[in-house]
């Protein structure tokens, strides 16, 4: 299976796949990208079975991103993995289409509870 | 029967920004930057509640937060304390030699992410911004400023949240 992790910040990024392999998901492909508009095009170039997305980005934003795949015909499974975790913003995700918000700071156990049946 | 001149002014208490000190305490923000630590940087990661000063030559990086309460929530530790702490969250992925723009980045994420949580404890609707790194940016009334001092391994670092200077 593929994991796409997008997050502006390439330390994150790092973090984000470091805490994936702790929780057990040591066997995926992981491609990453860099903003939203990176994540958007590598879900057609890629297509992962999960998007593992950062919030708050330039060029275009985690939540626009969804939208604009949504808005596009794609189901990929979609997560974020934000350092907002208001009840505004998890209400904001799931009206989108997202699977589950991850707040930062994150442990494993928090990746193994919201990933668990997404990636069987 | 006399009234009071009217000035023309409208205010109400509602009008006027939340005071910092009535909103957040020193303490959620030291357990709020230890949680992220602890999650970040590694289990075994002590931040010890100590203010030493911090060295001549420091870096800062902040996030801007906008709404009711408006301010910014800043990341202050020496030069050195900065490159170790990005060694520090890349772990076995830290390049040999550190480029400045990879200490950038996790000093910028290590504020997004305090940012990020202090802004959860504030009153909203409110926007968090992008990381910023670079000099610390002024504060404004010492009053309106919640600042925490740590010693990470022994290196002072603070963590400010400050209204805007005026």
């Amino acid at each position: 299976m593929k994991i796409l992790v997008a997050d502006d910040s390439r330390v994150m990024r790092q973090i984000v796949i470091r805490t994936l392999r702790q929780a057990g998901y040591d066997d995926h492909d992981i491609v990453e990208a860099e903003d939203g508009r990176d994540a958007y095009d590598k879900v057609r170039s890629e297509n992962p079975d999960l998007v593992l997305s950062d919030w708050n980005m330039p060029n275009m934003t985690g939540l626009e991103c969804l939208e604009a795949l949504r808005g596009s015909g794609s189901a990929v499974p979609f997560g974020f993995v934000t350092s907002e975790g208001s009840a505004e913003m998890r209400q904001k995700a799931a009206d989108a289409g997202a699977l589950f918000l991850i707040a930062k700071p994150f442990t494993e156990e928090t990746f193994r509870e919201n990933l668990e049946g997404v990636l069987a | 029967m006399t009234h009071p001149t009217d000035t023309g002014v409208r205010r109400r208490a509602s009008d006027r920004p939340p005071a910092l000190a009535d909103l957040l305490g020193e303490a959620t923000v030291l357990e709020i930057t230890e949680q992220a630590w602890t999650a970040l940087v590694g289990e075994d990661e002590v931040l010890v509640p100590l203010p030493a000063p911090l060295p001549a030559v420091t870096r800062s990086s902040w996030v801007e937060i906008v709404g009711p309460w408006t301010g910014t929530v800043v990341l202050t530790c020496g030069a050195d304390t900065a490159v170790e702490l990005t060694g520090a969250l890349l772990r076995e992925h830290a390049p040999a030699v550190l480029e400045d723009e990879d200490v950038d980045d996790a000093l910028g994420e290590l504020a997004n992410v305090v940012g990020g949580n202090v802004k959860a404890v504030l009153p909203g609707p409110s926007v968090l911004g992008l990381p910023e790194v670079g000099t610390t940016p002024p504060a404004g009334r010492e009053a309106n400023t919640c600042r925490v001092a740590v010693l990470w391994r022994g290196q002072p670092l603070t963590v400010s949240v400050q209204s805007p200077a005026v």
